[in-house]
């Protein structure tokens, strides 16, 4: 089973990241010009065709050091909502702020350093079926431009606090559903993201596997990640017991 | 840099060995462009070196009439000298062309000792430098003609600047049919990395979303293309090679009657490296055109 989340908390994740000279995301702000509230939205809409909505003026708030569920029925527009927060959409009226920075403005290099700050999670995991478990892992640190050697340490630690370092050299396919959710929140976490956004991270799992996961993401969350999971599985939001926000029909219904 | 170009490169062949079966359909338009635009150069090549041998021999023979005086003679002669087109000049007596027709065509030395008389004329054999323009020997010619003691003079470069043009078209025909060719392995290259691209297209996404710059996602598209270039252009060198070595022995006796040159030789160096390094550019543009889809 996996290890301890205390085996590398947040403080130390960023300590090694420090000590290797590294950037956490280019573009981050320094922590004093960082605003309380990492995830921004106002008025947001999203609209596909001509009067269909995905989401319709929204206004929400995540804090930094937060973990927020967003819920609500099939195309209630979590998915879609994610995607704008990951920049693979754009709104069609209303402004995202995210650590600060206006997801609208970024132009496509900005795109990716953007994107080098957030660890994403999604249900059907995305890994790259030809590549081990320590090579998806250390993936998104090879971009990030670190050193070998602290990849190579890195990706260690992160598949150690998730359990799976004596599967380091496995394939994705060669493991369970719950231990690929683990490899993929591994890579979510390794590159020291400012956010975790995470779709139906437990959809694909039984309720057991879904609990651990979940304790992972809450560990995650206790190391400092600002971490907002999309899930219409509302057992597992009373389980968890973190603030709510509902959507339906592409509008918030409910945030507490 | 080195680690990048490692990453392309390993990522790259990986890719091409997975789906080998689309890259070999690639590959062989490659050889066959490169093939034909090798086989052109081969034989441009050799066209070249004869017309090269030729001009280097190329003469004006001023064919002297039988009652020319010594002082007439000396006349054609200095004016030759003094030309500067003229890379040397040699007399040739009636006695030695006599001598010479004879060596070369000793089947018809009989019909000579029939003669009563020498009937060959007295020369003088003018071998014109390489860089000399078409109308300074005509006009050397045309001076020289005039002149007392004179009866004729035949210019051989006129035939030999047919040559030169009749090698320029079958060089430019070679290179638009080849250019022709290596347009379709181009786009090939380009419908087998987007083939590539598209059984990938789950690992773009995930490079895209960790944030991986664009050089990062395309770099390997772009190198798998280089790749079947690059193996392309030796596929059909290699091909060239041996089809060069088993039709040696009937290319040189057919060189032998239309080119001036001993054996048949394959390429320069510097040609083989241009076909390699072309081949690589063409499959570096086919991936550069399939991976524009990813921005």
């Amino acid at each position: 089973m996996r290890s301890c989340a205390a085996s590398w908390n947040a403080r130390e994740r960023r300590g090694a990241i420090l000590a290797a000279g590294c950037p956490t995301g280019a573009g981050t702000l320094s922590s004093a010009a960082r605003p309380n509230t990492v995830i921004e939205i106002d008025g947001l809409s999203k609209r596909y065709a001509r009067e269909v909505f995905a989401l319709h003026d929204v206004t929400m708030r995540v804090g930094r050091g937060e973990f927020a569920f967003l819920t609500g029925p099939s195309g209630a527009g979590k998915t879609t909502l994610l995607r704008i927060l990951l920049r693979q959409e754009v709104p069609t009226a209303g402004r995202v702020l995210v650590d600060g920075r206006d997801l609208a403005a970024l132009g496509p290099a900005d795109v990716q350093r953007y994107r080098r700050t957030l660890g994403f999670v999604f249900q059907d995991f995305k890994l790259i079926p030809r590549k081990t478990v320590f090579e998806n892992v250390i993936f998104a640190l090879r971009i990030l431009g670190v050193p070998d050697v602290q990849q190579r340490r890195r990706t260690f630690q992160v598949l150690k606090w998730v359990g799976l370092q004596h599967r380091a050299n496995a394939f994705p396919l060669e493991l369970s559903g719950g231990e690929q959710q683990r490899v993929a929140i591994a890579r979510a976490l390794v590159n020291e993201p400012v956010l975790v956004l995470a779709d139906e991270p437990t959809g694909n799992l039984d309720p057991d596997l879904a609990l651990e996961i979940m304790n992972l993401f809450r560990e995650m969350n206790a190391g400092g990640t600002t971490v907002l999971v999309a899930t219409h599985d509302r057992e597992l939001i009373h389980h968890v017991g973190r603030r709510t926000i509902a959507l339906d029909h592409g509008s918030v219904t409910e945030s507490a | 840099m080195i680690a990048g170009l490692t990453y392309f490169v390993t990522e790259a062949w990986a890719s091409v060995w997975r789906g080998r079966s689309a890259a070999i359909l690639s590959v062989l338009t490659i050889a066959i462009a490169a093939f034909v635009l090798g086989l052109f150069l081969l034989v441009a090549g050799h066209v070249q070196r004869t017309v090269d041998q030729w001009s280097r021999s190329a003469e004006l023979s001023v064919y002297l009439r039988d009652e020319s005086t010594d002082g007439e003679r000396a006349a054609v002669r200095n004016v030759l000298r003094a030309t500067p087109s003229v890379a040397a000049v040699e007399f040739v007596s009636k006695t030695a062309a006599l001598a010479r027709f004879r060596k070369n065509f000793p089947e018809l030395a009989p019909a000579t000792d029939s003669a009563a008389d020498n009937p060959l004329p007295a020369s003088f054999e003018v071998r014109l430098g390489s860089d000399q323009s078409a109308a300074a020997v005509e006009r050397l010619s045309a001076r020289v003609s005039r002149m007392a003691g004179v009866a004729d003079v035949r210019y051989d470069r006129r035939w030999l600047d047919r040559l030169v043009s009749l090698g320029n078209f079958v060089r430019w025909t070679g290179l638009l049919l080849a250019g022709v060719l290596v347009l379709a392995a181009a786009l090939t290259v380009t419908n087998v990395v987007r083939l590539s691209l598209y059984a990938r297209r789950d690992e773009i996404e995930i490079m895209e979303l960790v944030g991986a710059p664009l050089s990062f996602i395309r770099g390997p598209f772009v190198c798998e293309g280089m790749i079947q270039g690059g193996l392309g252009a030796v596929v059909a060198l290699a091909l060239l090679r041996v089809a060069l070595t088993l039709s040696a022995p009937r290319l040189s006796a057919l060189a032998a009657g239309l080119f001036e040159v001993g054996r048949i030789e394959f390429l320069s160096g510097l040609s083989v490296a241009g076909l390699i390094v072309g081949g690589m550019a063409v499959g570096c543009l086919g991936g550069l055109v399939a991976s524009r889809r990813i921005h």
